[in-house]
């Protein structure tokens, strides 16, 4: 039966009490901190969900039959609908232009009386080399990889651009001399 | 008859329509003891509403009217015209009363409290019914637009966005998209979420009032009317294919022609006024453009500190101010290359395809 | 003969309302009964889940027809409108290239009561315009100054979502206006800036020398659209947002909007 509860000394009671506080303030920062970086990476991981790794959509690279079929001057559209390429072929050789307009994405068409690509949706027009001439596109048209398979086929990869405004039409590839 | 259609698909141009249009704006708000009046609002309105019907008889004002989905936006076209009068007429109402030391319209029936069941409640019940009769009679008349099927590979002539979008389209005549697509809407929704921050003027909470609250409703109006519901009937009746310009009584031809040879800031300041060629370093070439854009951001914020805009400064402080005067510079940037293309056939400030960086 | 005579007058319309009021079923809903006094017309109001979203009493200038337009609820009530004619579309349309299209000519040529998706549309239509109505009159009454700044925030969200909502439903009825408004549309995203690979900046962010980290399979649009171009995942993405996400955003949002109404101050009229 202790009668006596012997005050203890000042200093001794405040020691551990502080030293408790500031412990609890680390596990609790410690807690905060990965509870944010958990919260960050689930949404990092959810947002890469909608990131979709197959994609359902034709192959990039296509087969476009013999460059004898092309006629000088004038814009093959036989892929247009199905690849979204058109072939033309000039004095020296073969290019593939890509039917995206650079400016919204929408198809131009071929005009041939005005001998140019006139873009529908906001009036972007291309020359026959894919130069943008005219409206609001910034850039002209790209182009992609194109060369010979051996079988004498044309191949296009689409796969592989060529941005004209970074001087890469006069990369390899971008042009088949025919 | 000719000739009058001829000078209205002349007045239609972007041009000078939006022009008007701000003219009209700014000068029946100076008037507005006359402009906003029922006698006006008597003459106006059906006036607007013979003016269609009558035109009606042109073949291809009727095509582009009676399109399906153009449908709401010839609603619209009474509709904001109308509640813009209606906000104003009230505003000057309240206006003259104020001046004659008379309470306030509103204020007068404030004390008036009346219970929500019946008043309120079948109010509501009145207008539910009334739309939804509305609705289904539309819906009878008028089936929903409808074209062919989706086919990737054949776009239509001319192409266009969601008509509530038409607006942003027409920006994407002047801006690029990274501008006119991107950043501008969300800086219209940042500054339309910022304007109760922004706007300390604790007059006209709560009733309508012209005189108390003049600058932030003519800032208002002219980026809501002009800018916005302006652009998109723009965008919904007089563009036609290949996003070229015509007149509401216009044949819409595919094949019209129309100059848009646009030259760069680059090209006038190194080609035409120093008469070498371009330089090839992108940051020397863009030197004028950024010095231009920086200039704009920058020197206007301070000038009107000290001058037209010092009640501003000092009511708002600097966080505040610099804020709105941002956002203002943002807001009349359209306009200004709007302007611009017009008079100069300028493309683009800066321009850098090379990295998608165009202003 | 005369019981029948008692047992057919007491068959009166009158008299049979009486007796169902006086029943335990019809007591057992509705509280308060029919509001003929003052008294019940404010329990009435108190009782009642929905219409306790309004007060009691309401300032009698704030609810002048001149004054307030009406486009708030009008806009819920086309929400409602779309929600329920959507959940009946749902019923019929099928989110696949193959058959959407021909889902939407049989809502109108097959299915009963072809207007279901006329009244969709329009109403979508009309939504857009009185929000946009909406939010003019408020400006012009200055309602979105304090204490209302927090409510003209959350009204501008609602605002940029009713063009979302029908902004993604354009895309289902996958006709050309559809294809191409969303074309265009989703370009946009291709250009914003560093998250797009055609915006500004973007090819700065490259892992090491040159592989990008921005490009047509990784940025903005791609996410939007599940794929390089507006195809099959694109039209099942934008279905369910349509159906589901963003219907529950905004909802969400409106309960906040219309709480808040009551919080701070009621139905806008002068301080």
């Amino acid at each position: 039966m202790s009668k006596v509860n012997p005050p203890r000394p000042a200093a001794k009671r405040g020691e551990p009490a502080d030293a408790g506080r500031r412990s609890f303030f680390s596990w609790m920062s410690l807690a905060w901190v990965s509870f944010t970086a958990s919260m960050l990476a689930a949404g990092t991981a959810t947002a890469r969900f909608m990131f979709p790794n197959v994609l359902f959509e034709p192959p990039l690279t296509f087969r476009a039959g013999r460059p004898e079929e092309l006629q000088v001057g004038i814009v093959d559209e036989r892929f247009k609908d199905s690849n979204q390429v058109w072939l033309v072929r000039d004095g020296g050789g073969i290019y593939a232009l890509s039917t995206t307009c650079t400016h919204l994405g929408c198809t131009p068409n071929w005009l041939s009386a005005e001998q140019k690509f006139k873009c529908p949706c906001h009036g972007s027009g291309f020359y026959i080399t894919g130069i943008n001439f005219e409206g609001p596109a910034p850039r002209p048209l790209e182009r992609f990889a194109i060369d010979l398979a051996d079988d004498g086929q044309l191949v296009i990869d689409k796969g592989r651009k060529f941005q004209q405004e970074k001087g890469q039409w006069e990369l390899p590839g971008a042009y088949l001399e025919f | 008859m000719e000739t009058i259609k001829d000078i209205i698909n002349t007045l239609t141009a972007p041009e000078i329509l939006i022009t008007l249009a701000a003219i009209l704006l700014f000068v029946s708000a100076r008037y507005r003891h006359l402009f906003y009046t029922n006698k006006v609002a008597l003459i106006l309105f059906p006036a607007m509403f013979v003016f269609m019907a009558i035109s009606m008889f042109d073949e291809d004002f009727y095509l582009i009217v009676t399109k399906p989905d153009n449908v709401p936006i010839v609603g619209m076209l009474f509709l904001i015209p109308f509640f813009t009068w209606l906000s104003m007429r009230e505003a000057v109402r309240n206006d003259k009363r104020t001046e004659e030391g008379a309470p306030l319209i509103e204020k007068e029936e404030t004390a008036d409290k009346v219970l929500t069941w019946p008043d309120l409640v079948y109010t509501e019940l009145i207008a539910i019914v009334l739309l939804t009769v509305l609705l289904v009679g539309w819906s009878i008349l008028i089936p929903a637009p409808l074209e062919e099927s989706a086919n990737p590979a054949a776009t239509p002539n001319p192409s266009k966005a969601p008509w509530y979008f038409l607006g942003l389209q027409e920006m994407l005549v002047y801006f690029d998209p990274w501008l006119a697509g991107v950043v501008f809407p969300g800086l219209i929704i940042v500054g339309l979420m910022a304007i109760p921050y922004i706007d300390t003027n604790p007059k006209g909470n709560g009733y309508y009032t012209f005189k108390e609250r003049s600058w932030e409703i003519m800032t208002f109006l002219f980026g809501f009317l002009i800018l916005w519901v302006l652009l998109v009937i723009l965008g919904t009746f007089l563009r036609g294919p290949n996003w070229n310009f015509f007149g509401p009584y216009e044949y819409w031809d595919t094949h019209k022609l129309e100059a848009l040879v646009n030259v760069d800031l680059s090209d006038y300041f190194w080609v035409r006024l120093l008469g070498m060629g371009r330089p090839d370093n992108i940051l020397v070439r863009e030197s004028v453009g950024f010095l231009v854009v920086l200039g704009y951001f920058l020197v206007p914020p301070m000038l009107l500190a000290k001058t037209i805009f010092k009640r501003f400064y000092e009511n708002l402080g600097p966080a505040r101010y610099h804020i709105m005067v941002f956002l203002l510079l943002c807001m009349a940037s359209l306009p200004i290359k709007m302007v611009l293309r017009w008079l100069f056939n300028l493309k683009y400030i800066i321009g850098i395809p090379e990295y998608f960086f165009n202003i | 003969m005369s019981q029948l005579k008692d047992l057919l007058s007491n068959l009166s319309p009158a008299k049979l309302g009486e007796a169902i009021q006086k029943s335990q079923i019809y007591r057992s809903v509705f509280r308060v009964g029919v509001p003929v006094s003052d008294r019940k017309r404010m329990l009435v109001m108190l009782g009642n889940v929905f219409l306790h979203l309004h007060p009691v009493k309401v300032r009698k200038s704030g609810i002048r027809l001149r004054f307030t337009w009406c486009m708030g609820g009008i806009t819920f009530f086309l929400f409602l409108v779309l929600t329920f004619t959507g959940l009946l579309l749902m019923f019929y349309y099928r989110p696949t290239i193959e058959y959407a299209y021909v889902d939407i000519i049989d809502l109108r040529e097959q299915v009963p009561l072809g207007i279901m998706r006329e009244i969709h549309r329009w109403g979508a239509h009309a939504m857009v315009i009185s929000v946009w109505l909406h939010m003019f009159r408020v400006f012009m009454t200055g309602s979105y100054k304090p204490p209302r700044e927090f409510n003209w925030g959350v009204g501008v969200i609602l605002l940029v979502l009713t063009l979302l909502l029908s902004f993604t439903g354009y895309l289902l009825p996958w006709d050309q206006l559809a294809m191409w408004a969303i074309t265009v549309g989703s370009n946009m995203a291709r250009a914003t800036p560093f998250a797009g690979y055609e915006g500004p900046g973007a090819n700065l962010l490259t892992l090491g020398e040159n592989i990008p980290l921005i490009s047509s399979t990784s940025d903005a649009r791609f996410a939007l659209l599940g794929g390089t171009r507006v195809g099959e995942m694109a039209l099942l993405r934008f279905y369910v947002l349509h159906c589901v996400g963003l219907p529950l955003v905004a909802g969400f949002l409106m309960a906040v909007h219309f709480w808040r109404i009551r919080r701070d101050g009621g139905i806008s009229g002068p301080l």
